[in-house]
């Protein structure tokens, strides 16, 4: 039942972007992968998301080759860095938009809307237009758009980033929480090595098109490379200035 | 004071944009008049009266007018819209980009005299179909070029969203880019609309006098001094464009 990639590679001229990238991904777990800008990491959601094609590799889900198969029937939804609501639609519909498209009745589509609504802290916001919401309310919206379709795997491309300390840490809480209710399979994308440490069942580094997967936290909290063994260091430092 | 003073400055608005529509009935509505006697006594619909009769030169034309200006409109502003989508994301976008200027650096009438030759060489010359090919090569560049700044990164990413959703090409086009580009749509067809409706160099020369639209109407009958003849197809040529007007503005102040 467990997602493969299997050696993906892909460059753009000459320059590689992506080098034999292979992972395993059990079902309901969360994959995190920790990268610096053009390290390649979207590149690898897009192609997993079928919104790129790969140079090489492939890509299964139990004995369906997913990368044959067009975006539209992998099962695979991309959530991007932006909310991207629907601005003609409001909360309601931008919600139902994935139900809408797989012709589901009437009361199906109000029934599932409002039972998500209600699991992201957005009822009562229904009827409001998405230029009526904040930041972290559009970034609600957006992910129970994704969620509604139960999606066989949640691709996350830094969906957090633009949001601000509090309201990045309530959503990271509230992602874990609904991932767990909704048994959501997923690969979350972040540059921010606390996020990947938080929302990360497994984690990963992507380096130069390159993926260093870690067994366990603690390999990860050790690793130089993710900076977070620094970054521990300097508040232990300012600890025992203070102290 | 001040308020006399707006009152005033909203009727001298209210004249300029009324006068030039009043003087047009007027004339609609008198018999042919000429030269230094502007001012009749006696009034007559009979010149409107032959919009009415079926077979009129006035009639057939406004029909005309209507079937090509719609037309022009739905498939400039349809191919202008596809093929700017198509071509973002093409890597000849820059140069394709550039020929779609051509054809507004000559004049239409230059223009036409240059497509004439082949529109001869294949049989297109005095036929409808060869008028609304001829007002495609103006009216469908003008399209791409209005549509070239509608694509950008992010409907793409919105395109993609709706696909990783589920949805298919048919499902990408209605449930998304057509509600998303509503406004831009509508104001193109309108745009390209006007430039058929009122387009006068391409369709006397491609429609070699055949296809008689009511602009060409128009100069006919002031060309034969026909005052009151060249009045009414003068009114009903700008009843269109001002009902779309109107449909436009509603379109575009909606928030």
């Amino acid at each position: 039942m467990s997602f493969t990639v299997q050696n993906i590679s892909k460059s753009y001229g000459a320059q590689p972007v992506l080098r034999q990238v292979s992972f395993e991904l059990a079902p309901q777990k969360c994959l995190s992968i920790l990268g610096k800008s053009g390290s390649g990491k979207s590149t690898l959601l897009k192609i997993l998301a079928g919104l790129e094609p790969a140079d090489s590799g492939a890509f299964l889900y139990q004995q369906t080759n997913l990368g044959a198969l067009p975006s539209r029937k992998r099962g695979v939804v991309y959530l991007f860095q932006e909310a991207l609501l629907f601005p003609y639609l409001n909360v309601f519909e931008n919600i139902a938009f994935g139900l809408r498209l797989k012709k589901k009745s009437k009361s199906e589509i109000k029934k599932a809307v409002l039972e998500m609504a209600a699991a992201l802290g957005l009822n009562g916001l229904e009827e409001r237009m998405p230029e009526e919401l904040s930041g972290g309310q559009k970034q609600r919206v957006a992910f129970g758009r994704a969620l509604i379709v139960h999606p066989r795997l949640l691709l996350l491309d830094e969906p957090f980033g633009a949001l601000d300390a509090h309201t990045r840490k309530e959503m990271q809480q509230l992602f874990l929480l609904v991932s767990q209710q909704e048994a959501i399979t997923s690969i979350f994308v972040t540059h921010d090595p606390k996020e990947a440490l938080v929302v990360g069942d497994q984690r990963a580094l992507m380096q130069d098109g390159k993926l260093k997967l870690y067994t366990s936290e603690a390999e990860f909290l050790k690793d130089e490379q993710t900076g977070l063994p620094q970054e521990i260091a300097f508040w232990h430092e300012r600890q025992a200035q203070n102290n | 004071m001040r308020q006399l003073g707006k009152l005033s400055l909203y009727g001298l608005q209210a004249l300029l944009y009324t006068l030039p529509f009043g003087v047009i009935f007027y004339l609609s509505v008198t018999p042919n008049l000429a030269y230094p006697h502007w001012l009749s006594t006696t009034f007559t619909p009979g010149h409107w009266q032959q919009l009415a009769q079926s077979g009129s030169g006035l009639s057939q034309s406004l029909g005309l007018s209507l079937v090509l200006a719609l037309t022009v409109g739905f498939l400039a502003t349809a191919l202008g819209f596809a093929c700017s989508g198509v071509l973002y994301f093409s890597r000849f976008r820059e140069s394709l980009t550039r020929l779609a200027f051509f054809p507004f650096i000559l004049t239409p009438v230059i223009y036409a005299v240059v497509l004439q030759f082949y529109f001869l060489k294949l049989g297109l010359s005095g036929s409808t179909g060869g008028v609304v090919l001829a007002q495609l090569f103006i009216t469908f560049p003008f399209a791409f070029l209005f549509f070239n700044g509608f694509w950008n990164h992010r409907v793409k990413q919105m395109a993609q969203l709706v696909q990783t959703l589920g949805g298919n090409g048919r499902q990408l086009f209605t449930e998304f880019l057509a509600p998303y580009a509503k406004g831009a749509l509508v104001t193109c067809f309108f745009q390209t609309f006007l430039i058929s409706w009122f387009e006068y160099g391409l369709t006397s020369i491609i429609g070699i006098g055949k296809v008689k639209t009511l602009t060409l109407q128009v100069f006919q009958y002031l060309n034969e001094s026909n005052v009151p003849l060249a009045a009414v197809s003068s009114a009903v040529l700008v009843l269109p464009p001002l009902i779309l007007l109107m449909v436009n503005r509603k379109f575009l102040l909606k928030p």
